[in-house]
């Protein structure tokens, strides 16, 4: 197993000055919107030399002894991945993650930067409380972690939060995270002044009233199930609503998870006119369904056909040949992993979804990892606390588009990478000379079964538990340092990639 | 006779077969004659422990059921949540652990929350039976509501059912669903569109149900009148302008009564607001068997036990 050859010894001697090259992978740079085979040279944190073998002539670097050759034949490289939208709990809630537990997961899942939801205790509303976590994350992060401030003090929705402050401080947007601001007045209030500040709110759209005592998404199955439903409407009324004040501000309004048909569509047209307003969409809203919720319950998928394009590539290894789907039979009825907030939706709102993601009304994919503790999931559907753990399966679950042919590889990785940085208003992330080396290495093709026990993160909680998927990380390295490698044990007994299966994902007609 | 396979647990029809109901019926009959009998106990179930576990209250639920399990001489306690270490913070999955190390063998469920007696289910060797969660399933109301169908028409394969109320927050219209469709009973559902929602959110799961928003269209040919309990806070929720309204327009009034004639059933699964959606009139006609399905449920509720119990 040579996927990745690291040598050991290398790898023990001091920070900083290490060089590593990783030699013939698939590189993709969505920036460029190029994907080659290549060699890519990283020293003091920042790419210093990409080799596209495609070229003739081109000259292969020869490592010298100081040089650690990372084997990247058959892999994916890209730039590494931001997530928008994580709640890293520390402070206030370490017993269901913390910096260290979160961000060591995102490096798992391949994430460079995670975006701090500020659903933390001290509410990151005043400078103090976002030097407190930007200092947590200085000690203890795997990644890059940007604060997200809070909009209104306490999140409460009551007063605006020191937003000039907290701007000065560092943070990168303003947030009631999973709490919707009830007073409109007040929203415009705080967008006018975000506005001047250039920095975007980012909203969580639910009109409170219409999810009162909500369990799930309102439809066939919560009808089938009786469990109090939220309709599609509270969260397109909420982002109308949004929308309309983000005009008449001037406000750049982000959407954080937006989860159905009817907020695209808003969405679409708000762009088309020209305000700005962006917009992210989370991996489960993009790949699973309310029909999770019944778990058993529900009558086993169809495999789907190709959507797009038939599959030009065979299988040459049958073991790897996954069925295109995933099973909801695999957990009990009623399982809380599915409750999140918002709610899985209908079909119709995931195609909608997977449409807005192609056309660009959707910038981004962000994980919405929210964890939370086993006391607060091992309970009664409706009582359990919304959210699951989803820096770890965010990579393989949206690879499962790719496989099936909705999706093209390139756009993905730009979803998670090129996508999230524009929302940030920064320069796309890329692997150019120059740049920080913040790069990720995953075998779109290796399958896995999904293992909670074995998260980073301290939350357990995922709807995937036990599904077969196909995609991991290999490698992750934040400014020129690994943060994470994948264990050559884990690899034991898996077919090692061979380029000719990811010709066929790369495309490269 | 078929014999169906096991069956570890009830918790809502929709795994039970057309046979399996049928047969269940039968079994309740047998019991029905013992329970008619001067010494009203059997010893099925003798030895064995069937713990009532109610988070909600529910006075003649949990009592027929205790009656039924004591016809069939098991050990039968109560436990409810009030006052128990439930108010304390024990979560549900402890509370069924530990009941499992007291030796209960069977569990009789009453839970708020839908979904709940799936989640006992899975850490707990016995069986659970549902006595009701939140807005989900009440198996045992649908049996002994099959029971009864069956006991006065003599048959419940194409016989029309109207059931009228609160159905969008009904267990029992959930339960009935699954049980009248499979033994082969023409369904409608009536109710104001507030306490049903959208028609495709019924006929998805249930595509020969009939829905209609007219009380009196409904009633056109009825064998039996199914009213619902509506309980008075969802006039305070908005759902409805008025207890008025609601009566005039799908309360079961003396005279919709008169309309309907004689040989239409008229049920409804208690507690009843007489006034509301049904009148103290339909309550006591003749063709009310409101009773008799109170009388049924113990018969039902035993053979149920008897079941699981193997």
């Amino acid at each position: 197993m040579e996927a990745v050859g690291l040598e050991l010894r290398a790898l023990r001697s001091p920070r900083g000055n290490m060089r590593y090259l990783i030699k013939s992978g698939s590189i993709i740079d969505p920036a460029r919107r190029v994907a080659t085979v290549g060699d890519i040279l990283v020293a003091d944190g920042v790419v210093q030399h990409v080799v596209d073998l495609a070229e003739l002539h081109a000259e292969t670097e020869q490592p010298d002894d100081d040089v650690v050759v990372i084997n990247a034949r058959g892999a994916v490289v890209a730039p590494g991945f931001t997530d928008l939208h994580a709640h890293l709990r520390e402070p206030g809630d370490e017993h269901k993650e913390t910096v260290a537990t979160g961000t060591l997961a995102a490096a798992r899942g391949g994430f460079t930067t995670l975006c701090a939801m500020p659903s933390t205790r001290p509410t990151p509303d005043s400078a103090a409380a976002v030097r407190l976590l930007q200092e947590l994350a200085r000690r203890d992060g795997h990644v890059h972690v940007d604060v997200v401030g809070a909009l209104t003090v306490g999140r409460e929705g009551r007063a605006l939060a020191e937003l000039g402050e907290l701007a000065e401080a560092g943070c990168i947007a303003f947030s009631d995270a999973g709490r919707p601001v009830a007073d409109a007045a007040l929203m415009r209030n705080a967008m006018a002044y975000a506005a001047e500040l250039g920095l975007p709110v980012m909203a969580h759209c639910d009109d409170p009233r219409l999810s009162a005592g909500w369990a799930m998404h309102e439809g066939v199955v919560s009808t089938r199930l009786g469990l109090p439903g939220t309709p599609a409407a509270a969260e397109v009324a909420a982002v109308a609503r949004e929308i309309a004040l983000a005009e008449d501000t001037g406000c750049h309004l982000h959407l954080c998870q937006v989860s159905t048909a009817g907020a695209v569509a808003l969405i679409r047209a708000a762009r088309a006119r020209g305000v700005h307003v962006t917009a992210e969409v989370s991996p489960h809203h993009l790949t699973l369904t309310d029909r999770w919720v019944l778990g058993s319950l529900a009558p086993r998928p169809e495999p789907a056909a190709p959507v797009n394009k038939p599959r030009r590539r065979r299988n040459p290894n049958p073991e790897l040949s996954l069925p295109s789907w995933l099973d909801p039979a695999l957990l009990p009825p009623y399982d809380s992993s599915t409750r999140v907030s918002p709610p899985l939706r209908s079909e119709e709102d995931v195609e909608a979804l997977l449409e807005g993601l192609r056309d660009g009304t959707i910038d981004a994919i962000a994980t919405g990892h929210t964890p939370q503790s086993r006391v607060e999931k091992e309970c009664e559907y409706g009582l359990a606390a919304p959210g699951i753990s989803a820096l770890e399966t965010a990579l393989a679950l949206v690879l499962t588009l790719v496989h099936r042919g909705e999706l093209d590889l390139v756009d993905l990785v730009a979803k998670l990478t090129e996508g999230p940085a524009s929302v940030l208003g920064r320069s796309p992330a890329t692997l150019r000379p120059g740049s920080r080396a913040d790069i990720v290495i995953f075998d779109p093709d290796r399958a896995w079964t999904v293992d909670a026990s074995q998260f980073a993160s301290r939350s357990r909680s995922t709807p995937l538990q036990g599904q077969r998927l196909k995609g991991q990380v290999i490698l992750t390295m934040v400014s020129g340092r690994i943060a994470y490698r994948r264990d050559e044990g884990e690899a034991a007994g898996s077919a090692q990639p061979s380029p000719s299966r990811l010709e066929g994902i790369l495309g490269n007609e | 006779m078929t014999s169906a396979p096991a069956r570890r647990h009830a918790i809502d029809l929709d795994d039970f077969s057309g046979d399996e109901i049928e047969a269940l019926l039968e079994t309740a009959e047998s019991m029905k004659e013992v329970l008619a009998r001067e010494i009203k106990q059997v010893p099925a179930l003798r030895g064995r422990n069937v713990v009532n576990m109610f988070y909600e209250e529910s006075t003649r639920t949990r009592i027929s059921f205790e009656l039924a399990a004591r016809a069939l001489s098991a050990n039968i306690v109560n436990f409810t949540a009030r006052g128990s270490s439930v108010e304390k913070g024990e979560s549900l999955v402890d509370t069924v652990r530990t009941l499992q190390a007291l030796g209960a063998d069977i569990v009789v469920m009453r839970h708020s929350q839908a979904g709940a007696p799936y989640l006992a289910a899975q850490h707990f060797r016995g069986s659970v039976i549902n006595a009701g969660d939140g807005r989900h399933a009440h198996p045992t109301q649908a049996l002994l509501d099959l029971f009864t169908i069956r006991e006065r028409l003599g048959q419940v394969r194409g016989v029309q059912v109207v059931i009228v109320g609160d159905i969008v927050h009904s267990r029992v219209a959930r339960s009935n669903l699954w049980g009248l469709t499979r033994m082969g009973a023409h369904v409608t559902l009536c109710a104001p569109p507030t306490l049903l929602g959208p028609a495709a959110y019924w006929t998805a799961t249930w595509p020969e149900v009939r829905v209609c928003h007219r009380f009196d269209e409904a009633l056109a040919g009825a064998d039996v009148v199914m009213a619902l309990r509506l309980q008075k806070e969802r006039q305070q929720a908005g759902l409805l302008p008025s207890l008025r309204e609601y009566t005039r327009r799908y309360g079961l009034t003396p005279e919709r009564l008169e309309r309907l004639g004689e040989r239409t059933l008229i049920m409804h699964p208690g507690p009843m607001n007489e006034g509301v959606e049904i009148a103290p009139e339909a309550v006591v006609a003749p063709n009310a068997v409101i009773e008799a399905q109170v009388t049924n449920g113990v018969a039902v509720r035993m053979a149920l036990l008897y079941r699981l119990a193997g």
